[in-house]
């Protein structure tokens, strides 16, 4: 198919082929070329080979000296009149001092121009690079020509002068604080108590589980402690931390109490023994299933409160089903918080503060994160009253979808109970939000301006996730920012939403860098132009959703790397196309560069190879 | 602290783009021709082993007088309560049982295929599983294949092993609740219903959506143009979970 004179522009760097057969004699235009997109699928089968090809910008315009055939690459002896291509010429550098007030701006500035005398003009471009340019201005002293030099990105700063004499200063918006309470030893007993470092959990309960939600037919607990981590359990169908709201704070600020030491895991089957699990189950030996420490995941040594939900047959992939199970696991949970409000401070082990900060005059950036809302297990509770519970929250495929803005407090504070299950590798937790890393990244990283998070659902209707996006591009637009992150947990068909965000965001010019576990299985399904920086989120060692909890999710060394990419790309350092395969190396590149610049190495986490072998994974992956 | 650049950087997730063309015109009416519907919303019989959820590139055959009572579905990646009620909601054989009768297509295969394209794998479906399922139906003397996905990653799957099929010789179209995967992936013809993914092929029960559906994407078999076009179909069915 030939191109159009716009995308022969876009591609004017890009080799010249011939997309029908031509006339000796024919000038060449853009009408007359096949279009680049294809030529790697036609290399690869060796039907194309593009050596000594001129590129597309060299040919517009030539004649051609001899007839040529369809995918004919275009070379100079073929054609007269080829236009030679000039490089740019250097930019002079001039020395440092000429404007030290200037260099030390953070920002990129608008340019600042400067008369001096002997009829120079002297332009500082402070995008990061300080170049000084100097050019004649041959109007005898008099009114400077400024060149039409308008990066968009300096639009939105103040000039430079302005902003050395008044730095901007940091305001914290809202501040929050977790109590930690540690626990040690989880016990059953006649009443829900803690004392001291043991915490009792009702006989009994579970029947009142069981009553309070029609399709859950049965409710088991069990206290795994770590030497009983080698024990089987159904698929893990989520992970939470045990919070709870003290006095009238709410979720994103005040105080929360958290309980250190142990976890909430919600597993489950329907009554025909099917694992309430969508793309694979985890089920198994816990310790063979479990990608330890992950944002979403537990950490070794933490008491596991399992309950082990039976659903209505046939009800694990409706959506009624899985969210009867999480809702009948949180009476446990309600119980204990109710508990921890009335905990004496005595009992407070350590605390920690996460401050809102706004960073007027830096980069402004916010984190786009897509949720699944697909029905299923495919949906997410979205502010509950207290941390991940139940009560007050909306289910986000209710709300149909749309974008909501919430504070990265609110992240880190359970705002999102997580009812999703798009595969256990990918999924994230509960947990994960509570600990999520870009927020955490992103939000103490002093060159930035984290304005805030926007959770949007992925519909199950095509149409409607165009529909999500367009608010996206609309919401993002109206938040005036510099950049900003799409991630994703899942694959498949989440990756149309997923695709349209970015191109939401980036025809809008603002740079944008997208997140999602991809690698081999989970490679995009669409795409297009604004997909330019993307960051992996693939830990497994085949590239695969491999049914480890949490193996492929978002971690701190992916928010590094995605931080990194995206302050390139919002001061116009070039970051380079990807490979056509996944491969591996250039993720370790990306990590290499990074520490090589910070002088900090980042740390990787470990994948599902640390793991004991279990039988599952060895008959199907291994 | 001032705002660095790493250079060098290199984005890490390859974005797809449109395979080569393929595409076999219809030549004789659709009365005259044998029609075969595969799916990759693994669908199987009931006595048949399950697909494995989280990926799996083998494939079930369906004797064509299977009774649709005896199907049922193992696939991870969307709701299944609509198959639950009704397999033809994405393995339409009732409606192509009723069609044949009606003399609007002239025959079905004595047996077809199906799959479970969720997380599949691209390698094994491109080189194995599709182009041995496009085989088999070419040996029946097939025609037209008819082809729904499921999930996203099913409709890539669908898309490859219907790729497969169009360059055997027989003329395909994708149904897609999800065009936008089809038409990256490089599906021959698609067409377009309002339906969310796991009613692939109409509301559940709904006989006559079902109907046209089928009969309006066999027409576009017939009609498409051209390589790739997607043609919207003017039913729409809300599920609501």
């Amino acid at each position: 198919m030939s191109i159009t004179a716009e995308t022969a522009k876009e591609h004017a760097k890009d080799p010249a082929v011939l997309c029908c057969r031509a006339e000796e004699g024919t000038v060449i235009q853009a009408a007359n070329l096949e279009d680049p997109a294809i030529f790697d699928d036609l290399v690869d089968s060796g039907l194309l080979n593009l050596d000594g090809a001129l590129t597309i910008e060299q040919v517009l315009g030539a004649k051609l000296t001899k007839t040529c055939d369809s995918l004919c690459p275009l070379t100079a002896d073929v054609l007269e009149g080829i236009k030679e291509i000039e490089i740019p010429a250097p930019v002079k550098e001039e020395p440092k001092e000429e404007a030290p007030a200037i260099e030390e701006l953070q920002a990129v500035v608008a340019p600042a121009v400067q008369n001096v005398p002997g009829g120079v003009l002297k332009i500082h471009i402070g995008e990061g690079k300080d170049i000084d340019i100097e050019l004649p201005t041959g109007l005898g002293g008099g009114g400077a020509v400024v060149p039409a030099l308008a990066p968009a990105k300096a639009e939105a700063a103040p000039t430079g002068i302005q902003e050395a004499e008044k730095p901007a200063e940091e305001k914290v918006v809202r501040s929050l604080t977790r109590k930690h309470y540690k626990i040690t030893e989880v016990k059953r007993g006649p009443e829900t108590k803690i004392e001291g470092t043991t915490l009792y959990i009702r006989e009994g309960i579970e029947q009142e589980c069981i009553d309070s939600q029609k399709l859950v037919l049965d409710l088991k607990i069990d206290v795994i402690t770590p030497e009983q981590y080698h024990t089987y359990s159904e698929t893990i169908m989520d992970v939470q931390p045990i919070a709870c709201k003290e006095g009238e704070s709410e979720v994103g600020s005040g105080v929360t109490r958290v309980l250190d030491g142990v976890i909430m895991m919600v597993t489950g089957t329907d009554a025909n023994g099917v694992q309430i699990g969508e793309f694979g189950s985890s089920e198994g030996y816990l310790d063979e299933n479990i990608m330890w420490s992950r944002p979403g995941a537990p950490e070794k040594g933490e008491i596991f409160i399992k309950t082990q939900v039976t659903v209505k047959e046939g009800t694990n992939m409706e959506r009624p089903g899985p969210l009867a199970a999480h809702t009948a696991t949180d009476h446990i949970t309600q119980e204990i918080r109710e508990v921890m409000k009335e905990l004496d401070d005595s009992l407070v082990t350590d605390t920690e503060t996460f401050d809102q900060v706004r960073r007027p005059g830096k980069k402004k950036v916010v984190i786009v994160k897509e949720i699944m809302g697909q029905g299923a297990m495919h949906d997410n509770l979205v502010l509950p009253v207290e941390p991940v519970g139940v009560l007050g929250a909306k289910p986000n495929v209710d709300l149909g979808n749309v974008p909501i803005c919430v504070s990265p407090l609110e992240v880190l504070d359970g705002c999102i109970h997580a009812l999703t299950c798009i595969g256990p590798a990918s999924k994230e937790m509960s947990r994960h939000y509570w600990r999520e890393p870009l927020v955490l990244e992103v939000l103490h990283d002093p060159d930035v301006d984290l304005c805030g998070v926007i959770f949007v659902g992925s519909p199950q209707i095509n149409a409607e996730k165009f529909y999500v996006s367009k608010r996206v591009g609309m919401m993002v637009e109206m938040m005036d920012v510099d950049g900003a992150f799409v991630t994703t947990e899942g694959f498949g068909n989440n990756h149309i939403d997923f695709a349209s965000h970015h191109e939401q965001i980036g025809m809008r010019g603002i740079p944008v860098v997208g997140m999602s576990f991809c690698a081999v299985q989970g490679a995009l399904v669409v795409g297009n132009k604004y997909m330019t920086n993307m960051v992996d989120n693939n830990k497994s060692e085949s590239g695969i959703e491999n049914e480890v909890l949490a193996c492929n999710t978002l971690c701190p060394e992916d928010a590094i790397r995605a931080l990194a990419m995206l302050k390139n790309v919002m001061l116009g350092e070039d970051v380079a196309a990807a490979e056509k395969k996944w491969n591996p190396n250039v993720k370790s590149t990306n990590v290499e560069l990074i520490s090589n610049v910070t002088g900090k190495p980042v740390e990787l986490v470990k994948n599902e190879q640390s793991l004991p072998m279990s039988q599952k994974r060895k008959e199907k992956y291994d | 602290m001032k705002l660095t650049t790493k250079e060098g950087m290199q984005s890490e997730i390859f974005v797809p783009v449109t395979p080569k063309p393929v595409f076999t015109e219809l030549k004789k009416p659709l009365s005259e021709c044998k029609v075969a519907f595969i799916t990759a919303g693994g669908i199987h019989k009931k006595s048949q082993k399950p697909f494995n959820t989280s990926g799996d590139f083998s494939y079930r055959t369906i004797e064509f007088d299977t009774p649709s009572s005896e199907l049922m579905v193992t696939h991870g990646g969307f709701d299944n309560s609509d198959i639950n009620k009704d397999v033809n909601a994405m393995f339409p054989i009732d409606r192509l049982h009723e069609l044949l009768k009606e003399g609007f297509i002239g025959s079905l295969p004595k047996e077809t295929y199906t799959f479970m394209g969720g997380g599949g794998n691209v390698e094994k479906f491109r080189n194995e599983t599709g182009p041995e399922i496009a085989r088999k139906l070419k040996e029946q003397g097939v025609d037209v294949v008819l082809c729904t996905g499921g999930c996203g990653t099913c409709h890539r799957s669908a898309t490859i092993v219907t790729r497969c099929c169009e360059e055997a010789g027989m003329s395909c179209c994708v149904i897609a609740a999800l065009p936008p995967i089809a038409r990256q992936q490089g599906a021959p013809r698609i067409t377009a219903p309002h339906v969310p993914i796991g009613s692939n092929a109409g509301e559940p029960n709904n006989i006559p959506q079902q109907t046209a559906i089928v009969k309006e994407s066999l027409e576009w078999v017939r009609d498409c143009p051209s390589f790739n076009a997607t043609k919207v179909l003017p039913y729409e069915y809300r599920h609501n979970v």
